[in-house]
């Protein structure tokens, strides 16, 4: 047995984070952890590595080849870089920005080796992990967040270890690096016969990757064995609500038939402008490149595309927070090209937000902030305390909260307060900026619903903004997929998955893992 | 905030809690001194001039016969309003511009930076010296010299804090609803700087009160018969090897309040931290 974890407990203060978690892993095992943000799959791996934050008391036993972790920092240290490599979920920060990544692989070599053993050599590590020699000699911010994580990588490997623990290595990636990370991680831990603990939020992820997966829930450990048994026919009710959610089943409801077109978009370019205010700066960075597109009313329209290519700055020119450089938007006949959208009219177009975090100011309470796009309409104090309590209602939240402030709320609590802030005008256009990629899988499937069942009700039009393809295709009449600021493809989406025309569409297709189950 | 997360707040934060108590005693022994001093401060008796401390002069009298206790309460009251008014002035019209200047950008931005690293540029003391040499010492010219040598800083405080708040999601919610840079600078921004801005304050309130001491040493600020700690100490240097007690004095009370003054200004921002904000939160 390499890993053997039993009865592990931590504690802070009178919180229990973590309780009576176990686990073992074999030499060449691939184990998963599942879980929620808070549910202490990332306190495991601390507690193994022992980097636990201060304040934590732990309690059980931890054992690597039959041993107990040594109790000295100093043994514990030699342990870390020898036995258990690990790799963190945001690369720019676990790496040193004033070093060239070689040498920063040569340091974790250095540390790591003894003097008699073999020593591995820098460019065979690069190759190893996919990366040319010429990636070495360079920064961490000159490389792309596939490449830094592949750096990490690399550096966990660099004393041999016998565990490699990642913990989520891939959600801060598009969904075309994920991809190419997790195959590499796979092959890796075949090749060198590693144990890899791979901790995720993501069942597919480890459905793909691992062999045996432990689910974990507050802290507790709800459900663990083969990922065949776990994932494919779990039998506690929270694994079966994490698996249902992971598909975006949303059932179909009955909706208004699509009507005429409510949004024109017609060759819309925004260009930033490089270096300083001067007039002989760099070439214009163009964000968005002379994008047109249509949307009907009643229709739900999905823009896909990897993180970079301007399908943010696209809504913030729709909605009206960014103005178009060149080209003109037409929404209900009414012409505008972005900020001078006419005042009349913004209460007919909402954005929701990515984070359900940074969208509420905190000083607000919850009445105030969804009582802000009022101020667009005139209104007297009942009706505006009515829409109020409609807004949150439909929701699904009781009008009691209006009175709380937003770190009262969870996440999936305060995206349906950011939709019920988009609400609250009775809006005809409801833009969503990857409305649930910040949530929890659970939540993910409520959100969803939640909008479905919204525009059923009120034939609210909705373009969203993603770069998740499962949730896409639960939820978008139509797909138009965005490279380096142009529509490249166009099409309904069980066309566009069946059939990919476009490279950049074939590649998304190509790194999609199978659904779990 | 419940009894016992207070009580915990005054144990994890001794330093704040200790700054904020010396702080406190020595405002009040300025304001006892409007109503109340042992003795007039203008009251002089040469014939017990050079007296050490007694029962009835607590802290002995100076080259004049006035009673040191008396002076000390005065002078504390007085570095206290220079330094008071200056940090208003500073605040009052630097946190303005560095809201203004990080809602609206562009020229205005420009504008706001470019006058603050003017000001910058001089420091309070020159300013002083070209405003007494204009309209003569006083302890109002020391008030105007010290808060205009504030606004730039407040100003950039103000900036940098806003500046931090205006790319998130719900400064970008509230443009959608139609609010103006001013509404959101005043309704958002300002809101959330407050902290920033207040511990800065505490800081400015300790760094007012020396340079009030500097200004009144060189004879700028303050003017006799009223009294500053910063006149006291200039009173009393030519007389420092024959008669120590007299520099002393107002010398420890000026380090004592500037260092209550920083401790306050520390604990307060140790506590307002965001990582300490999360247990607060937690708790609430």
């Amino acid at each position: 047995m390499l890993l053997e974890v039993a009865g592990l407990t931590v504690k802070f203060g009178a919180v229990e984070a973590l309780s009576d978690m176990s686990l073992t892993l074999e030499r060449g095992e691939r184990f998963g952890i599942v879980g929620e943000s808070g549910s202490g799959k990332t306190l495991t791996a601390l507690a193994i590595t022992g980097l636990l934050p201060e304040g934590a008391r732990v309690s059980g036993s931890i054992k690597i080849d039959g041993e107990p972790l040594p109790r000295s920092e100093r043994e514990m240290a030699r342990l870390r870089g020898k036995r258990i490599g690990m790799v963190f979920q945001e690369p720019m920060t676990a790496l040193n920005p004033l070093m060239r990544v070689s040498d920063q692989i040569e340091e974790a070599i250095r540390i790591n080796t003894v003097a008699s053993a073999p020593r591995i050599e820098v460019p065979n590590l690069l190759k190893e992990v996919g990366l040319e020699l010429r990636h070495g000699d360079r920064f961490a911010h000159q490389l792309s967040g596939g490449q830094r994580q592949r750096v990490m990588i690399a550096m966990a490997l660099a004393g041999q270890p016998d565990i490699l623990i990642a913990d989520e290595p891939t959600s801060a990636l598009d969904l075309i690096t994920q991809r190419l990370v997790l195959d590499l991680i796979a092959e890796i831990c075949t090749r060198r016969h590693m144990a890899l603990l791979f901790i995720s939020h993501d069942l597919k992820a480890v459905a793909w990757l691992c062999s045996r997966v432990a689910v974990l829930h507050r802290g507790k450990l709800v459900e663990t064995g083969s990922v065949q048994d776990v994932l494919g026919a779990p039998t506690q009710a929270y694994t079966q609500k994490l698996v249902a959610a992971s598909r975006f089943d949303v059932r179909p409801l009955a909706r208004p038939p699509i009507g005429k077109t409510l949004l024109e978009v017609r060759g819309v370019s925004r260009d930033y402008k490089q270096g300083g205010p001067w007039p002989f700066g760099g070439k214009p960075l163009r964000a968005v490149d002379d994008v047109s597109l249509t949307v009907d009313a009643a229709e739900c329209v999905a823009i896909v595309g990897p993180s970079g290519c301007g399908k943010t700055t696209l809504a913030r020119i729709i909605v009206g927070l960014d103005r178009a450089t060149r080209g003109e938007i037409s929404f209900a006949g009414e012409l505008y090209h972005g900020s001078d959208l006419p005042k009349a009219r913004r209460r007919d177009i909402s954005l929701v937000f990515q984070d359900p975090f940074g969208s509420f100011d905190p000083r607000l309470t919850i009445e105030q902030s969804l009582g802000e796009p009022l101020r667009l309409e005139k209104l007297d104090a009942s009706t505006h305390v009515d829409r109020l309590i409609e807004a949150v209602e439909a929701v699904g939240l009781g009008q009691e909260m209006l009175r709380r402030y937003p770190h009262e709320f969870s996440g999936g609590q305060r995206q349906r307060l950011a939709i019920a802030r988009a609400l609250v005008t009775r809006p005809k256009l409801l833009v969503l900026d990857e409305p649930v990629s910040a949530l929890d899988v659970s939540v993910r499937g409520e959100v969803l619903a939640l909008l479905a069942r919204l525009q059923a009700d009120f034939g609210l039009t909705y373009l969203v903004i993603s770069h998740d393809l499962g949730m896409v295709r639960a939820i978008a009449d139509r797909v138009m997929v965005m490279e380096a600021g142009r529509i490249v493809e166009e099409g309904k989406p069980h066309e566009i998955f069946a059939r990919p025309q476009h490279k950049l569409t074939q590649d998304l297709m190509a790194a999609r893992l199978p659904e779990v189950g | 905030m419940s009894a016992a997360t207070a009580r915990r707040f005054v144990f994890t934060h001794p330093s704040l809690w200790l700054g904020l108590a010396a702080t406190l005693a020595f405002t009040l022994l300025a304001l006892v001194s409007l109503v109340w001093t042992p003795y007039p401060i203008a009251n002089i008796e040469i014939g017990d001039r050079f007296l050490g401390p007694s029962a009835a002069h607590w802290l002995g009298t100076d080259n004049l016969g006035r009673d040191m206790a008396s002076l000390v309460m005065s002078g504390t009251l007085t570095s206290f309003v220079v330094a008071s008014l200056s940090v208003l002035i500073g605040a009052g019209i630097g946190v303005p511009l560095g809201l203004a200047a990080a809602a609206w950008g562009g020229a205005l931005e420009w504008l706001v930076l470019r006058l603050s690293d003017f000001i910058f540029a001089f420091p309070a003391i020159i300013v002083a010296i070209l405003i007494t040499s204009l309209y003569g010492p006083g302890a109002t010219n020391a008030i105007i010299a010290i808060g205009i040598f504030n606004i730039p800083i407040f100003a950039r405080v103000a900036r940098g804090g806003a500046m931090s708040l205006k790319t998130l999601d719900y400064v970008a919610a509230a443009r959608l609803a139609g609010l103006g840079n001013g509404a959101i600078a005043y309704r958002h921004l300002l809101p959330n700087i407050l902290s920033l801005i207040i511990v800065q304050g505490t800081i400015q309130l300790s760094l007012g009160i020396l340079s009030e001491a500097g200004l009144s040493y060189i004879g700028l600020g303050t003017q006799p018969p009223s009294t500053s700690l910063g006149l006291m100490l200039k009173d009393a240097q030519g007389l420092f090897l024959i008669h120590p007690w007299l520099t002393l004095v107002p010398g420890l009370c000026i380090v004592l309040i500037v260092l209550a003054l920083n401790l306050a200004g520390d604990g307060l921002r140790d506590a307002i931290d965001p990582r300490l904000k999360g247990v607060q939160q937690n708790a609430a």
